[in-house]
């Protein structure tokens, strides 16, 4: 045992970060998908199998972050065992490691992938369908994916190179300024959508009532509740369009 | 109508694809796959109506551009409503004249408290990973080291559950098909325009999605500046 985990463990343990939160769970959130994932990488660093359930034992403890930044943690446990393999680290510090950094990389990566980019992709391909058609599909899986796999895959390899370290590279990928600008833009592009549903709407009453619908929806609904919303809506198109009322 | 057979094999696509992506949305890979922008078109495409399924798609996705899932909160099911729209509305188009704001109308007024069912769903996964959670502890602490590949179990209740509801979706399309051959002119037109209403309040809904205290200026400045230049060209000779 060299207490060194070879690339084709360290690419079954990426692979499996994938399914980080396949058995995602109240109490545990995504535990049993770390332990899962890092398992390759404990065969290699514990052949016996009692040391190497006691480790699994331990990465089954409670973990939660966000799914793609949890990349960075998971490549640095694997440093991290790395160390404890050979008796260098105590067993605890990996899960002081994973307990540290799970909830600033949650903030982080909900910040910048789910409030900013998907957002911000997702207009970016609603604006162009009618002019691309089906190929709007692409424009976000694009713009989306290119971000989320290179980020994931450099996290991860981050995390295991710099182990304890990660934080200052996390830093510097300036994922805080970022979501800043891509919000900025996803507000651009909803005020270009807004404007050409109410400019295309078809009738002059139409693309009254759609502009009317936009602004009050935009502005005095806290926080649409989407089933009702759309009821409403179908209602007033009924009552517009039909001369139900 | 469609024939059964052709019915059958319908059913049997949009339970795979829309399982994927039901998987897709949470549990595994994440390529957001799940997300209407893609799952009504694509499985619109695979079932025969591609732009069909895009015109599902991106209002869907603008009405629901703002939920997220963060920590435990579980927002509206977004995937299951967009498979299940498609499943029923492609299938119920081709057997007509195509997908038409009428009968999208009316497959949303139908279908939209899926999103919501949805969410049950998705409580209900949470509760059986709960379970092997714990099995996978007690199996660990017994020694076996294997015990963490009870993870991917955790994907079967969302594949299955989804594929279910969709493959019942194309299933109850000819009662789709044959609502709307019934409906009166006035009600169908009735129900076009409140597709546009639901364009309009998708919308909204995408601006009140970027969560940011400059987003509503920006989003108006842009709305008043993509007007002005409409007016602009249209009085161009």
């Amino acid at each position: 045992m060299t207490g060194e985990v070879s690339r084709t463990a360290l690419g079954r343990v990426f692979l499996r970060s994938l399914f980080l939160q396949a058995a995602w769970n109240p109490r545990g959130m995504q535990n049993i998908g770390f332990a899962d994932a890092i398992a390759p990488a404990l065969d290699e660093l514990y052949p016996a199998s009692p040391a190497r359930a006691a480790a699994t034992v331990r990465h089954l403890e409670f973990f939660n972050c966000h799914p793609y930044l949890a990349a960075a943690i998971l490549g640095g446990a694997v440093r991290l065992e790395e160390r404890v393999a050979r008796g260098e680290a105590e067993a605890e510090s990996v899960s002081a490691f994973k307990r540290a950094l799970g909830p600033p990389f949650a903030a982080l990566g909900d910040g910048f992938f789910w409030l900013a980019l998907r957002p911000a992709a997702a207009l970016a391909a609603a604006l162009t369908a009618p002019a691309l058609g089906l190929g709007c599909v692409l424009v976000f899986l694009g713009l989306y994916n290119s971000v989320h796999l290179a980020a994931r895959l450099w996290l991860f390899s981050a995390g295991y190179r710099r182990g304890e370290e990660i934080v200052g590279s996390v830093g510097s990928a300036h994922l805080a300024s970022g979501t800043g600008l891509l919000k900025a833009c996803g507000a651009v592009l909803a005020g270009a959508i807004g404007a050409r549903t109410a400019l295309f709407a078809g009738t002059p009453l139409r693309t009254l009532v759609s502009g009317a619908t936009i602004v009050t929806a935009a502005l005095f609904l806290p926080r649409l509740k989407s089933i009702w919303a759309v009821y409403i809506a179908l209602l007033l198109g009924l009552a517009l369009g039909g001369g139900f009322f | 109508m469609l024939p059964l057979p052709q019915l059958l094999w319908l059913a049997a696509i949009a339970a795979m694809a829309s399982g994927v992506a039901a998987v897709d949305r949470k549990g595994a890979l994440q390529l957001m796959l799940s997300r209407p922008i893609v799952l009504a078109p694509v499985l619109g495409a695979l079932l025969g109506d591609g732009r069909g399924g895009l015109m599902l798609g991106v209002p869907l996705e603008l009405l629901f551009l703002g939920g997220v899932n963060l920590g435990g909160s579980i927002p509206d099911n977004e995937a299951l409503l967009a498979g299940a729209l498609t499943s029923m509305v492609v299938p119920a188009g081709l057997a007509g004249h195509g997908v038409d704001a009428p009968l999208a109308a009316l497959g949303l007024a139908l279908l939209i408290p899926l999103s919501v069912v949805g969410r049950s769903l998705e409580r209900s996964s949470e509760h059986r990973n709960a379970q092997l959670a714990e099995q996978a502890v007690a199996r660990a602490a017994a020694g076996d080291a294997g015990a963490a590949r009870l993870n991917l179990l955790g994907l079967a209740l969302p594949f299955g559950g989804t594929a279910a509801i969709c493959a019942a979706c194309v299933l109850a399309s000819p009662l789709l098909a044959l609502l709307q051959r019934g409906l009166p002119d006035r009600l169908a037109s009735g129900l076009g325009a409140g597709w546009h209403v639901v364009w309009a309040l998708a919308a909204a809904s995408a601006i009140r999605a970027i969560r940011d205290p400059r987003a509503p200026a920006l989003a108006a400045v842009t709305a008043a500046a993509v007007v002005a230049l409409f007016l602009l060209l249209r009085g161009m000779p």
